[in-house]
């Protein structure tokens, strides 16, 4: 699948610099085998149909979540609300079936109200530029305050709320969740069919060389009729329906509404895309890179698990790893070639 | 008045990767004369200028300047070498005053001596010839005057070693000018000025010797007496590649009566000026000039739809319908075929992260859309290749990234995505800004046949030898207005400078341009 | 120094929105009731915000150096100065002040040196760094400390009371505002706002963006180390699980403040002013008895007040393009 989203990629020859593409993705394929050698060396297990499909589902989670925070690192903006809509969503979802909605249309209704968030960040912040983060950060904050408002009216828990989950969204995104009857469960088609699709639009379509023009040079769009305006709040609408699925998925995955299952996802999404190789400073890198990053970072996370690692010391790893992850394809030209 | 040698470079050569931007490079300068350089986009030019200010470090050879070694910008300072990048490096966020001012003291200590804030506004009164407001941020100011600006900072270091990269291609008749009394006024204390310029008439003008730079080697120097344009010419540019000389076209007069393809009325640049009319016919080239600020930026800009002018309607034909149709925003231009290309590449032209490829095509996407706004991509290819081809783009690879390319190089990828579009009528501000001579004329023949073929081009130049056999007519601006049309005979230097003075028809303006050509 | 700053805001139009911001909440809580303009509600206020205000301090230097530096870091960092203090010297018998203050102080220009220097020397993005820096510390700190727990020295806890208006916490804040204000005075600040508004510029110029570079991080350092000195002593122990809640929050102040995340615009007082609205804001919100849902309720408000403040922020700033 990460093959096809790049070869997509590498196959828009006018892309961006197809060597540069070959280097970074080359290396981060290398990265990968050589967690996954490491791993099949050190962790008794790792290779193994169960490992790999935890790993994938973990993954699927992940890079779902990756989706807006990529489209925003495009554009040189950060969604910090990603967090808080995936916890939102976990729990308004359950609550909303409680209070009587069939569950496809609470469904949908998590979905629109992702989305929504997602547009008022997006229409508020692009004029903020840089600042931007810290408008999705607020946004998020009162999404989820809301939400918790709500769920906890007539009830003593604003953060988790129990409601029985319907059987086929705890099969999409369960461990032991069957595909039509194969072994792995849905979450990780519906996320490979979004790469494939995602990358596919990034290339080849005019949305997706203005999101690319914008993040390069905005004057330089906008003397070609792109509105900055529409690219920001499509990807930042993007981002929160992406969020708000994710959260939904989660709920089937755990079992039980949390709000803060969104919470480790407020820095790996950004880790994510960086270590993928997509610049936060816009215009460069693209989601077939995060993929690549999202895996690097799942199966990274597997194997210092495999080894025993205590969770602090997985995060310590991991921190340590990146600077010199990004540091192979992503290092930044000398000022002086820069004059 | 020494004539001691001040620069000098032996056997320098510096690659970038693949490229080799300077193979043999050998020049010395002197004490008290202003030396040029000058060569073809791409020819290393710029290259050279940064290995002798220490930002770029040589893989090969020895450059001394003034008998010492300078590696960083921080040995320039203290040698006294100051240079003004080709590109305008204006901090947009800080105040004119610090702008000025930056880097001239120490990481704690402050070098100050004097009255920084005299000085500062006498050089600016001096150089921009109206006093500019200190405590503005830079940001807002137009980039004739942060060009200015620039400019300040380097001569208010009082350098021994001055070198200038292109620093006129911003600046106005008038302002350059002002500009060759300042190098003038350095010359005579005794300091040696580099410039670099593709303006033949500036090098004629104010250059004591001239060395010429191909394809990263230096192939000569001139002395004073041999720098023409023919002898510039052919020691730049290898016979093979020197492929269309320089026809002189007359200005068509018949060209003016065909119908109109463009028209605009009751424009005007600012509240208080005298309101306008304009009219394109369909297959002319006008021509557009005026001392900066007079309008005429203002005015292409709204022609574009970049702009709203201040009342007035800008009218297009429309292909489909052959009816007048206004043009009052960006969308509008697309749809009726106008094409605009900035001069201001850096700031409004250039992806710099994406491929040249990319950069080019990314004009034509929209024409270019099938359902969904899917792009089809086949036909892109063909249509990169020519127009590469038509404007002899100097590239590597397509998917190089445009910053790969000289700046010249980079404006010709953008007149090439101007052209993509096959457009009705070609707006264009100022782009031979950093052009070579021979690309120019390229773009002269190229911008004819597109007339000859039907298309009508606007041409706002700060040069106005580049009017001269090439534009149908001439329209200057002054005090925020049409100031008059001139065509036939009249697209000649005198009439057009008087008229961008604002003088009256026959008068005689007081300096002269000597122009050899 | 109020007339200086007094200056500085009717000067810089970036401080327009924070400063009148503090004025209408002020107002707000003065209208709230008189708690907080009692002595010891004013030492309570002075207690709980210096950590808050110091942080925001200590990412001013390094997001003013440019290159879109956000020190996400500076949380954590706090968190590891603090743990450390408790668990290495304190749990150790090491309590003398002087050990403890160049402790925390070196510590946090210590590892501040190393994030210049990675990103001067490895050229990686500065976010990438710091985020970096963010993960490592937030494991290691619970690697050294594994729940909130320990003791702050003896000296440390009378800090922590809260009675007097001039505790040694107030001093820590004066010193930080000292320290800045000296640097103010030299020409290191220009370099800086140089270097932050157009890197390449001020490198062709003669600055020496490197050097400039290593002592904002240091500054920043040695805030962040004074931050963590007086979080120590408002929690009276060590806490190794805030250090996310203190970045965002920094971060949040410093854009309160006016300052561009992109480099070249903000300073000391900004980032002090906004910190004390975040304060404000929080203080405010928890004179408001919402029931069950308050703390809810004062998430969404405080969520919602940063959106406003950031959009007016907007329209000040596109005003001053405009002009
Ligand atoms: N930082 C760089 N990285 C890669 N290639 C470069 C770099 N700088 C310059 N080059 C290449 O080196 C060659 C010389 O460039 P240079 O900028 O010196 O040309 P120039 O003579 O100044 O041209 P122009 O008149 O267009 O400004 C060009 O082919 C250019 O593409
Ligand atoms: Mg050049």
């Amino acid at each position: 699948m990460i093959s096809t989203v790049l070869n997509t990629e590498i196959g828009a020859a006018g892309g961006s610099s197809a060597l540069r593409k070959h280097k970074s993705i080359s290396i981060g394929f290398c990265l990968l085998a050589g967690l996954l050698i490491l791993g099949a060396l050190l962790v008794p297990g790792f290779v193994s149909p169960q490992n790999a499909r935890s790993i994938l589902l973990l993954a699927a989670f992940l890079g779902l979540a990756s989706v807006g925070q990529t489209l925003c690192a495009l554009v040189g903006a950060l969604d910090l609300s990603i967090p808080y809509i995936i916890g939102g969503a976990n729990i308004l979802l359950p609550s909303l079936m409680v209070a009587g909605l069939p569950a496809p249309v609470a469904m949908i209704v998590v979905l629109v109200l992702g989305t929504l968030v997602g547009a008022c960040n997006g229409a508020l912040s692009f004029r903020l530029q840089g600042q931007a983060l810290i408008m999705s950060l607020g946004l998020g904050f009162a999404a989820v305050g809301a939400v918790q408002i709500y769920t906890s009216l007539g009830s003593q828990f604003g953060g988790t709320v129990f409601a029985p989950v319907p059987g086929w969204l705890r099969n999409l995104s369960a461990f032991n969740g069957k595909f039509f009857g194969l072994p792995f469960p849905p979450v990780i088609v519906i996320w490979a069919v979004i790469a494939v699709a995602l990358g596919w639009i990034m290339h080849n379509t005019w949305f997706g060389r203005s999101l690319y023009a914008v993040g390069g040079s905005r004057t330089a769009a906008a003397r070609l009729g792109i509105s900055e305006f529409k690219v920001w709040t499509v990807i930042h609408s993007v981002s929160g329906a992406m969020s708000a699925l994710t959260g939904m998925l989660l709920l089937g995955f755990s079992g039980g509404g949390f709000v803060g299952v969104g919470d480790p996802y407020l820095f790996t999404t950004v880790a994510a895309v960086v270590i993928g190789g997509t610049s936060l400073l816009g215009g460069a890198g693209g989601y077939g890179a995060t993929v690549l990053g999202v895996l690097v970072l799942t199966v990274l996370t597997s194997l210092l698990v495999g080894l025993g690692l205590s969770f602090p010391a997985q995060q310590a790893v991991v921190g340590l790893l990146i600077v010199p992850m990004v540091a192979i394809y992503a290092r930044s030209p000398h000022i002086r070639n820069q004059i | 008045m020494g004539s001691e040698i001040t620069v000098r470079m032996i056997d320098v050569a510096k690659a970038f990767g693949e490229t080799r931007a300077l193979k043999k490079c050998d020049f010395e300068a002197r004490a008290g004369e202003v030396h040029a350089i000058v060569g073809e986009n791409g020819s290393g030019k710029s290259t050279m200028a940064k290995i002798m200010s220490g930002v770029l470090h040589p893989d090969a050879g020895k450059v001394t300047i003034l008998g010492e070694k300078v590696a960083s910008p921080v040995d320039a300072k203290r040698v006294g070498l100051t240079t003004i990048f080709q590109e305008v490096l204006v901090a947009d966020e800080a105040s004119v005053f610090e702008n000025l001012y930056v880097g001239r003291d120490g990481v704690f200590r402050s070098q100050s001596t004097g009255d920084r804030r005299t000085e500062a506004a006498e050089i600016l009164a001096r150089l921009v010839g109206k006093s500019v407001d200190l405590d503005q941020l830079a940001g807002s100011l137009p980039l004739s005057i942060k060009q200015w600006i620039v400019i300040a900072r380097a001569i208010l270091r009082k350098p021994q070693v001055l070198i200038l990269d292109e620093s006129s291609a911003a600046l106005d008749l008038d302002s350059t000018l002002r500009l060759h009394a300042e190098i003038d006024r350095l010359r005579a204390e005794g300091a040696t000025i580099l410039i670099v310029t593709h303006r033949i008439a500036e090098l004629v003008r104010i250059a004591d010797r001239a060395t010429i730079l191909r394809d990263g080697i230096t192939v000569g120097t001139l002395g004073k007496d041999e720098i023409t344009e023919e002898n510039l010419l052919s020691m730049m540019t290898p016979a093979d590649r020197r492929a269309s000389d320089a026809t002189e076209y007359a200005s068509r007069k018949k060209a003016l009566e065909a119908p109109l393809i463009l028209t605009a009325t009751g424009l005007a640049a600012h509240r208080s000026a005298r309101l306008f009319d304009f009219d394109l016919p369909k297959g002319s080239i006008v021509g557009v000039a005026g001392l900066d600020g007079q309008g005429q930026d203002a005015f292409i800009r709204a022609l574009a739809g970049i702009i709203q002018p201040f009342g007035g309607e800008v009218k297009v034909r429309s292909v489909d319908t052959d009816k007048m149709v206004p043009l009052r925003s960006l969308d509008d231009a697309a749809n009726l075929g106008v094409s605009y290309v900035s001069g201001d590449r850096k700031r409004e032209g250039i992806f710099p992260q994406q491929s040249i490829f990319e950069n080019l095509a990314i004009g034509v996407y929209r024409k270019k859309l099938g359902p969904l706004g899917v792009i089809r991509k086949p036909t892109l290819k063909p249509m990169f290749k020519r127009e590469v081809d038509r404007l002899r783009i100097k590239i590597g690879s397509p998917s190089n990234r445009i910053t790969s390319l000289s700046g010249g190089n980079q404006q010709k990828v953008l007149i090439g995505r101007a052209f993509a579009n096959d457009p009705q009528v070609i707006l264009l501000n100022d782009p031979a800004r950093g052009v070579d001579l021979g690309t120019k004329r390229d773009l002269y023949r190229e911008l004819r046949l597109f007339a000859e073929k039907g298309g009508s081009v606007i041409y706002l130049s700060s040069e106005i030898e580049e009017f001269i056999g090439f534009a149908d007519r001439v329209d200057v601006f002054f005090g925020g207005t049409l100031f008059r049309s001139l065509t036939g005979e009249e697209i000649a230097e005198a009439p057009i400078l008087a008229a961008m003075f604002g003088k009256a028809r026959d008068a005689s303006v007081d300096f002269d341009l000597e122009r050899t050509a | 120094m109020s007339a200086t700053a007094f200056r500085q805001v009717t000067q810089d139009r970036s401080l327009y929105v924070p400063a009148g911001l503090f004025l209408v909440l002020l107002c707000a809580v003065a209208f709230r009731g008189q708690g907080l303009f009692t002595n010891n509600g004013l030492a309570g206020a002075i207690l709980v915000a210096t950590p808050l205000i110091l942080t925001a301090l200590a990412i001013t230097p390094i997001v003013m150096a440019g290159r879109g530096a956000v020190d996400l870091s500076v949380g954590p960092l706090m968190g590891f100065v603090n743990v450390t203090l408790i668990t290495w010297l304190v749990g150790n018998g090491i309590t003398h002040p002087v050990a403890i203050i160049a402790w925390a102080v070196g510590l946090g220009a210590a590892f501040q040196l190393v994030q210049a220097l990675v990103i001067i020397y490895v050229r990686v993005a500065p976010i990438i760094v710091t985020l970096s820096g963010f993960l490592v510390l937030s494991g290691v700190n619970l690697m050294v400390m594994s729940r909130p727990g320990g003791v702050a020295p003896d000296w440390m806890l009378s800090w922590g009371a809260g009675t007097s208006v001039f505790s040694p916490v107030l001093l820590l804040l004066l010193g930080a505002f000292a320290i800045w204000g000296v640097l103010r005075g030299t020409m290191f600040y220009r370099n800086l706002r140089m270097t932050g508004a157009d890197e390449r510029m001020a490198y062709t110029s003669g600055v020496q963006v490197d050097v400039v570079r290593i002592i904002a991080h240091m500054v920043g350092g040695v805030f962040a180390g004074l931050a963590a000195l007086s979080y120590t002593a408002l929690i009276s122990s060590g806490d190794p699980t805030q250090g996310s809640t203190y970045t965002l929050q920094a971060v949040t102040a410093l854009v309160l403040g006016g300052a561009s995340l992109s480099g070249g615009r903000g300073g000391a007082l900004g980032s002090t002013l906004g910190a004390i609205n975040m304060f404000l804001i929080s203080y405010l919100l928890s004179t408001f008895n919402f029931g069950t849902v308050s703390g809810f309720v004062t998430q969404m408000a405080f969520g919602l007040i940063l959106v406003g403040s950031l959009l007016v922020n907007v329209f000040v700033i596109s005003r001053r393009t405009v002009a």
